[in-house]
């Protein structure tokens, strides 16, 4: 076990350090450009003046984030249990399925920052606006995989579990529900990213607060440095809430 | 003293019987897997020779390393010790690609092609124009009871007739050795019967060296000239039994007693194999 | 085919959901009638709409141009680099967690910028199109192709086929079910691109509409673009399934 242990940690610095280099040829690459071809800051600014407008503003800027993931996770959490709920009920209850399936495809097939207006109109500029946008996308993205996974089952250990009076409801929490985790945690990681995304975008036709609100402001002034810092900030959070959910899929799903 | 004819007759005039030409010799073969110390011996000390036009059947236990020996005959592995013969040359490792035409166990028939076209991916790698690889094909099918079939999708066709797809395709390519590594182990009894004379049928009029693994002993006799036994891991060749019955093989020939004596002394060292492999599994467990 | 199944299959099919909703939807306005800011009435979405068309087919035009051309770009640039990174650990390694980055930047903040590299104009909508859509189809392209069955590989590798064989015969098609996927993804992503880059821009297209009925607050129109954009979205996707029944057309093994 403990073999094992520094093998793994082994591999992964040695995954790290290419990511380490090209990160770097990259910022290189950014500053080298800027030098060479003497690009004004409004199109391309320095690397060391984001950093530090980032610093001088971090105050007001992880208040930002505050609010962003307040209804980022919101969003992620109710949408993600509304979309599982649903598709267990698909599953349960065929006629469900057949009717709800198709308009939520129809309803998916318009992209969700088209709704954010309605959304706005429905809830107010407040979080809830926001936290609806984020369960609508989330939500499909669940229920698609979900669904997926829990019919995926396969057809002779149903019948297997008929066979020992299993009711409808205890093949799906035994067999169903098991063989559906790797699909449902897929979608969990998309949605990670999408979240923040959402919220970003539906802050940014209307807020009180938020990242997605610092950045409409900062374009309004035309503060672009701003822009580039708040950007970095959502840039960040969203890897870190990424890496945690990598690190949990690994603990939960450890029999993969 | 009354000399005969013969007795008279210069030794030069009488020309020796011709040894066949050996098609394959494995010279002192190995194969380990994994680091020391937990390295496990899959192969041993194999010794082999086939002569051109044979058919040579390969029996043992399950986890005998007759699949690895066979990937290693394929080229698709390098033997860790030991020569590789083909036709008498010495082949380097990853030499063998492409000279051998190799059945694996599993049919691999690639979905999105037709059985036609699942026939002929051999020669399409080999480089032959696919309209002239198509029209030879064709010509086979009814040979492999195929006939009609050109057009059809494997998810279309049963289990027998997905094998004879694959033995389709390993006869296509034209290649003097033929690996075959169970070929008829998933299909059902009376269906193997069938494929092995049909099979047996082919190999008459085709006339390629064939190496046949197998577990199943009646099949190892029916189809083969010689049938080589395998140890127990690390595997190395037991024995080797000549096969005397007559050609061709009726399948009323299994309950004949020659048959049945044949197949007596080869249970009495599968059996031998087989305790022995139980040990090694209880032992690791 | 008898009366009574042909009943069952209309009562069945999606289309008949759809209709079932629509109806529910205009009687549910009729007999509850709300506020028509929260809940206009279907008909009245059909009347904005038709009174506004030319506008509309140009705006709709437009964005699909858009979208088709951001998703083409985007398609091939991850293909390729799925297939990059399939053969070349290396270059896995070190540019795709860079790929993986680059989508946790929102790329509305871009959008100005967006503009002031491109300029107002087609191309700077279709990179942000582009900038969607590449990162899902380099995803499953590397995932169908790193799941090419190995005992295939043998087989072909016992032939004598070269590397290239290999991948056009073997890893191409047994890549195309989960590539199918990525596009699948990456074409709702390309007009989500379209619309937001549009944003950033005084130009033609649906995006440019919703902002419009946005600060006009004409609650209305903001339904007949929502309802414009889902038909767009599934005309797209209808599209790619007709392609995707034509390239992957086959059962493959469980």
């Amino acid at each position: 076990m403990v073999a094992k242990r520094s093998l793994m940690q082994s591999l992964s610095k040695s995954r790290a350090v290419p990511v380490v280099i090209s990160v770097l040829v990259l910022l290189a690459l950014w500053e080298g450009a800027i030098a060479l071809f003497d690009i004004p800051p409004f199109v391309l600014p320095r690397l060391g003046s984001i950093v530090h407008h980032a610093a001088s503003n971090f105050g007001k800027l992880s208040g930002a984030l505050c609010a962003t993931l307040l209804e980022a996770v919101g969003g992620y959490v109710l949408g993600s249990v509304l979309g599982l709920l649903l598709a267990v009920a698909m599953v349960l209850v065929k006629p469900i399925e057949r009717i709800v399936l198709p308009v939520a495809v129809a309803v998916n097939s318009v992209p969700t920052v088209a709704y954010a207006p309605i959304f706005l109109i429905w809830f107010g500029l407040g979080p809830a606006s926001k936290i609806g946008l984020i369960t609508l996308a989330v939500g499909f993205t669940m229920l698609v995989n979900a669904l997926h996974g829990l019919k995926q089952a396969d057809e002779s250990a149903v019948n297997l579990m008929r066979s020992f009076g299993a009711s409808r409801l205890g093949i799906v929490w035994r067999l169903r529900l098991p063989g559906a985790m790797p699909a449902m945690v897929t979608a969990l990681r998309i949605s990670v990213p999408r979240s923040m995304i959402v919220a970003i975008v539906g802050e940014m036709l209307g807020a009180y607060g938020g990242l997605g609100r610092v950045i409409y402001e900062s374009t309004q002034q035309i503060d672009l440095l701003s822009v580039w810092s708040a950007v970095l900030f959502a840039s960040v959070a969203s890897m870190v809430a990424y890496g945690l959910l990598v690190w949990i899929d690994q603990k939960l799903v450890w029999w993969r | 003293m009354k000399l005969s004819p013969l007795e008279v007759m210069p030794a030069a005039a009488v020309a020796p019987v011709e040894a066949p030409a050996t098609m394959l010799e494995l010279v002192n073969v190995w194969k380990r897997f994994g680091e020391a110390p937990a390295q496990t011996v899959a192969v041993s000390n194999v010794n082999l020779r086939i002569a051109k036009g044979e058919f040579v059947t390969l029996v043992g236990p399950s986890g005998c390393g007759k699949s690895t020996l066979f990937n290693m005959i394929a080229g698709l592995l390098p033997p860790d010790d030991g020569a590789l013969l083909l036709r008498g040359t010495s082949q380097r490792d990853g030499q063998m690609l492409g000279q051998v035409s190799f059945m694996p166990q599993r049919d691999l028939l690639f979905p999105w092609r037709t059985v036609l076209d699942n026939a002929i991916l051999a020669l399409e790698v080999e480089g032959v124009p696919r309209k002239v690889a198509r029209e030879r094909a064709a010509l086979m099918l009814p040979e492999f009871g195929l006939k009609g079939f050109a057009d059809h999708y494997p998810h279309q066709l049963s289990g027998g007739m997905r094998q004879r797809v694959a033995l389709m395709r390993t006869f296509l390519f034209e290649r003097d050795l033929l690996l075959l590594d169970e070929p008829f182990g998933a299909l059902d009894a009376l269906t193997r019967t069938r494929m092995q004379h049909w099979l047996l049928d082919i190999w008459a009029r085709h006339w390629r060296t064939v190496l046949f693994i197998t577990h199943d002993i009646d099949e190892a006799i029916v189809l083969g000239d010689r049938v080589l036994v395998m140890t127990a891991r690390p595997g190395t060749i037991k024995s080797e039994t000549v096969v005397d019955l007559p050609r061709p093989r009726d399948p009323s020939i299994v309950t004949s007693p020659e048959f049945m004596s044949l197949k007596r002394r080869l249970l009495d060292e599968i059996e031998e194999e087989s305790r022995k492999t139980f040990a090694q599994e209880e032992a690791a467990s | 085919m008898s009366k009574a199944s042909l009943t069952t299959r209309v009562l069945r099919s999606s289309a008949f959901a759809l209709l079932l909703v629509a109806l529910a939807w205009e009687l549910a306005v009729i007999a509850f009638a709300p506020s028509p800011r929260y809940l206009p009435a279907l008909s009245a979405i059909g009347r904005d709409a038709w009174s506004v068309w030319p506008q509309l087919l140009a705006c709709f035009n437009r964005t699909l141009l858009e979208t088709v051309l951001g998703f083409a770009l985007g398609a091939a640039f991850g293909c390729a680099c799925g297939t990059v990174f399939t053969y070349s650990r290396w270059m896995e390694r070190s540019v795709f967690p860079l790929f993986v980055v680059s989508q946790t930047v929102p790329i509305v903040a871009f959008g100005a910028l967006i503009v002031i590299w491109f300029g107002n104009s087609l191309l700077a909508k279709v990179m942000t199109a582009f900038f969607l859509t590449f990162f899902p189809v380099t995803v499953n392209t590397l995932r169908g192709l790193k799941s090419c069955d190995p005992q295939r590989i043998a087989l072909m590798r016992s032939f004598g086929a070269s590397g290239l064989v290999m991948f056009v015969k073997l890893a191409v098609p047994s890549a195309l079910p989960q590539i199918m996927v990525g596009l699948r993804l990456g074409i709702g992503l390309s007009l989500i691109g379209s619309i937001v880059g549009e944003w950033f821009g005084e130009t033609v297209g649906l995006g440019v509409m919703l902002m419009e009925a946005m600060n006009g607050d004409l609650v209305v129109r903001l339904w007949v673009v929502m309802v414009a954009c889902g038909v767009m979205g599934m005309l797209l996707y209808g599209g790619l399934s007709l392609i995707e029944r034509r390239l992957v057309w086959w059962r493959s093994e469980a």
